[in-house]
């Protein structure tokens, strides 16, 4: 646990990371640095892409799932990890 | 003496069903019964009994009855005899009924029949739809005019039984006792019970049928009917204006329409969508196959579906929730408790969440990725992908396409625009080193790295051993695997007390990691697990060094003439002077391959000096600093002592020495055998010099003092024989022996107050590994080298033998 801890504090201080979330599955926050709204918008929204991007794989081949995801805009990238129960979602500005 | 009787006889017949006889209803006194054949009815005493009731008090005739049910067809005759009997006003289809209740009676004659009959009767009648709305009475009428028909007799007085019928109609049903199951108390188990329902197909219905007026060229009939079809023909056309065809008009008659207007309740539809999809079919099959064991939170699945595009995946138990519920309002104070229920729930959850093993590895993939992200283009460099110019100077593009990569950095831009300019050739720009990035992190800060090694298999891991070499500065010693994927922080981590002094990976077992420390002892860790205890330790093993193991290394020997196969023994040198193998057995085992013993000067070199047994061991031991085994014959091995000299021994021999190299005045820190040209090898000291050797010559071939600080490490390139890269305090060099002999080629000074330890090449790209005093270890990329030349595999004493032999300084 206390590694678990330790890894999420690592990724929180990583250079350019914006905001670290783990939500739940029903986009209620676990662990999130940033505050409460944003949060709730960025795992309903994520969770809905989350569900098309993984019925999109499976649909091509049920065998396959889906493991990460992620997208890059022009303002900074949201890389997701979808899980049954939740959601790690992270933030990260890479241009600095 | 009116027509009272049939007034009369409306009040009896609302309790009235049947009478046994019909019976003929004239004036009071004057009572016929006349009989119709074999009519019984049933029981409907309840009926009978009203009826008496009813009928006593009207009728002061003496009526008996003579069976209390039964059907009664009531003739009304007047005083005159004549049949009276009011005429249904309605008939129905006499034959609809006649047929069945007829066979009845005859079937069941005399007994029960009557009432089957009237009940079927009444079956058939409001089954008739043509009856149905038209006269309400007519239906009791027709229902009693069934029965006249049965009875043949006439006269029936349906309006008097009209009130009656419903009551008929009830007790009818009531009597249904052969044609239909009373319907018992319905059990609580027969709810749940699994009904089976077997959908059938019915016959055909033939709702319409046209024949068809085609016929196929080819049937046998196609004769015949083209030629009636000709003839048809002929007729139209003689028929206009021919005598024998008088046109004549004709009107149908239709019947007039009737609108019916019939109201039924409302129909609730449902609408119900599923999008099926090719993984919701597999994963139904999947469920099927699969035994289905209870999910550790049924209810969070069964919620989690909360998208309704998405299917709902596997059936979860589904009375999970139930469950969860009944639980919690088991207890007293039931909302509260309902509510804090649900949030432990959630916490637990959350907490589960977690601590689950797939969170950690969707962190440990984050953290790579956001890795890649920030080191990306000094990823992309170390991996030698191209790495070329964007028009939109914004974003880093994903490196493992290889095509374009995004630099940002300034001065690195800059190079690289330089870098396309310029041809491949010799560029103006000389060679450099280029930084990278280093790997460090908190844990590493202000110590000493001492030695590094790859990983046998895995080229991107890399191990680290902190330690310091002084025997005042000891502090704690650290043992870190690094991998290139993530810089800053190390995927294992070892710690001890005692500093680490020598790693390296073995290379059957590449997850084995030994490690030695400056206390003396050995230990192997296994790297596949998390844990941070060693597999095995030589603490306890009596035979361990009792000084800093300098160097470990893991060697294959061929076992030759026992016929093994090649088997891997750990060697390690340590200041006891004493070389020895360890073999991984039930523990590890120690065998001492040489004791390094003090030789004096050449001078007076006497052979087999013995030592003193129960000395200290400071005296007759040499400390070892360093060995290499040939690449190519493992059984011979060079060794480098504290007093400056380089034996070179075999492994079959662990008394004397085959023969010793004296060219160094200090402590020889490393050996490295060039690895093309299997006859020379490198050695550096604290005599502030870097030697090459010939492995014939006793004396070195070069050798070179750049500056006047100890240099601490050297190291062969892997790609050229030529190149060798040299640590020493102050600044790393990187010599190109077919350049320049006396320079070298690249020089990276340390900043002030660092101190280069160790270097290490990586193997595949062209990068240099450099570890300092302060827990850094900084890799750098060797741009713009000289290409190598084919002969830069040759033999450099050839090449440098000739024209360029250096008296050694």
């Amino acid at each position: 646990m206390a590694e678990v801890e330790e890894t999420l504090k690592r990724i929180q201080t990583h250079k350019g990371v914006i905001g670290t979330m783990v939500v739940n599955a029903e986009g209620i926050p676990i662990r999130t640095t940033l505050d409460n709204s944003t949060t709730v918008q960025y795992a309903g929204l994520l969770h809905q892409l989350t569900m098309k991007a993984r019925s999109t794989v499976r649909d091509i081949d049920p065998q396959n799932d889906l493991t990460f995801l992620r997208i890059r805009s022009k303002k900074h990238e949201i890389m997701v990890a979808p899980d049954k129960e939740y959601l790690l979602i992270v933030i990260q500005n890479p241009c600095e | 003496m009116p027509v009272s009787p049939v007034s009369s006889r409306s009040r009896p017949t609302l309790g009235q069903t049947i009478t046994s006889q019909p019976k003929s209803i004239s004036f009071p006194g004057k009572v016929k019964a006349t009989q119709t054949r074999g009519y019984f009815g049933a029981n409907q005493s309840r009926m009978a009994v009203s009826r008496t009731a009813m009928i006593l008090p009207d009728m002061k005739s003496a009526e008996k009855l003579n069976s209390p049910t039964s059907r009664t067809v009531t003739q009304v005759f007047d005083a005159n005899g004549v049949d009276v009997t009011p005429r249904p006003l309605y008939r129905s289809d006499t034959h609809v009924g006649t047929a069945k209740p007829s066979k009845l009676l005859t079937s069941q004659e005399g007994s029960r029949g009557s009432d089957y009959i009237s009940s079927y009767s009444f079956y058939q009648n409001t089954l008739n739809p043509s009856m149905l709305g038209q006269f309400t009475r007519s239906v009791l009428g027709s229902s009693t005019v069934s029965k006249s028909s049965v009875s043949t007799t006439e006269s029936i007085t349906e309006d008097l039984e009209e009130p009656s019928y419903k009551w008929e109609r009830l007790a009818s049903f009531t009597d249904l006792r052969v044609l239909r199951t009373i319907p018992g108390k319905i059990l609580k188990e027969d709810l749940e019970k699994t009904i089976e329902i077997i959908l059938t197909e019915t016959e055909t219905l033939r709702l319409f049928d046209l024949p068809t007026v085609m016929l196929s060229v080819e049937s046998e009939e196609a004769e015949k009917v083209s030629q009636r079809n000709k003839n048809y023909e002929i007729l139209c056309r003689n028929r206009l204006g021919n005598d024998l065809y008088v046109e004549r008009m004709m009107q149908t008659i239709n019947g007039a329409p009737k609108n019916k207007d019939v109201q039924c309740d409302r129909i609730i539809k449902e609408d119900k969508g599923i999008m099926s999809t090719a993984w919701d079919l597999y994963d139904s099959l999947n469920a099927l196959e699969l035994s289905s064991l209870p999910a550790k939170w049924p209810a969070a699945d069964s919620r989690s579906r909360t998208n309704v595009a998405a299917k709902p995946r596997e059936q979860r138990a589904p009375g999970s929730t139930t469950e969860k519920n009944s639980e919690a309002s088991s207890l007293m104070d039931i909302e509260n408790v309902i509510l804090a229920r649900i949030h432990d729930d959630e916490e637990d959850r959350s907490e589960a969440i977690l601590k689950s093993d797939k969170f950690h590895q969707d962190l440990f993939f984050m953290e790579r990725v956001l890795m890649e992200n920030i080191f990306q283009p000094k990823l992309a460099a170390y991996r030698q992908l191209p790495v070329l110019k964007e028009p939109e100077p914004e974003e880093p593009k994903e490196f493992l396409q290889g095509k374009k990569v995004e630099e940002v950095e300034e001065e690195v831009k800059k190079e690289e625009e330089e870098e396309i300019e310029i041809s491949a050739e010799q560029s103006t720009i000389p060679a450099n080193l280029e930084r990278l990035w280093s790997f460090s992190c908190d844990l590493t800060k202000g110590l000493n790295v001492s030695s590094l090694a790859w990983n046998k298999i895995n080229s991107d891991l890399l191990v680290v051993g902190y330690g310091h070499f002084g025997f005042k500065e000891q502090k704690r010693g650290l043992a870190c695997c690094w991998s290139i994927k993530n810089p800053t922080w190390p995927e294992r981590i070892y710690q001890s007390p005692y500093g680490v002094t020598a790693v390296d990976f073995s290379i059957g077992s590449p997850n084995l990691l030994a490690v030695g420390y400056h206390n003396g002892t050995i230990a192997i860790y296994n790297v596949q697990s998390n844990s941070n205890v060693p597999v095995l330790d030589s603490s306890e093993s009596p035979q361990k060094h009792l000084g800093p193991v300098w160097q470990l290394q893991w060697i294959e020997q061929d076992r030759g003439t026992t016929g093994d196969d090649k088997r891997e023994i750990l060697v390690s040198i340590s200041a006891d002077g004493r070389i020895s193998k360890w073999v991984i057995r039930k523990g590890l085992d120690c065998h001492d391959l040489m004791r390094l013993k003090r030789t004096a000067a050449s001078s007076n070199k006497k052979g087999g000096e013995k030592e003193k047994k129960g000395e200290a061991l400071i005296s007759r031991q040499a400390p070892g600093m360093c060995f290499a085994f040939h690449p190519k014959d493992t059984n011979i091995y060079l060794a480098g002592t504290e007093e400056g000299h380089i034996h070179k021994c075999s492994c079959s021999y662990n008394e004397q020495y085959l023969d010793t190299y004296r060219g160094h005045k200090g402590p020889v820190y490393r050996i490295a055998w060039n690895p093309f040209c299997h006859d020379v090898f490198l050695s550096c000291s604290a005599d502030w010099g870097v030697a090459i050797w010939q492995q014939e010559t006793l004396k070195p071939f070069l050798s070179f003092y750049p500056t006047t600080y100890v240099v601490y490490d050297v190291a062969w390139s892997p790609k050229s024989s030529y190149i060798f890269a040299a640590a020493n305090e102050s600044r790393v060099e990187i010599w190109d022996l077919y350049i320049s002999t006396l320079d070298p080629l690249i020089v990276n000074v340390a900043n002030p107050g660092i101190k280069f330890t160790t270097v290490l090449f990586a193997k595949q790209t062209d990068c240099l590994l450099v570890g300092d005093s302060d827990g850094q270890v900084a890799v750098y990329e060797l741009r713009n080298m000289p290409t190598a030349l084919d002969s830069g595999r040759g033999d450099i004493i050839d090449t440098l033998l000739g024209p360029k032999s250096h008296q050694p300084g």
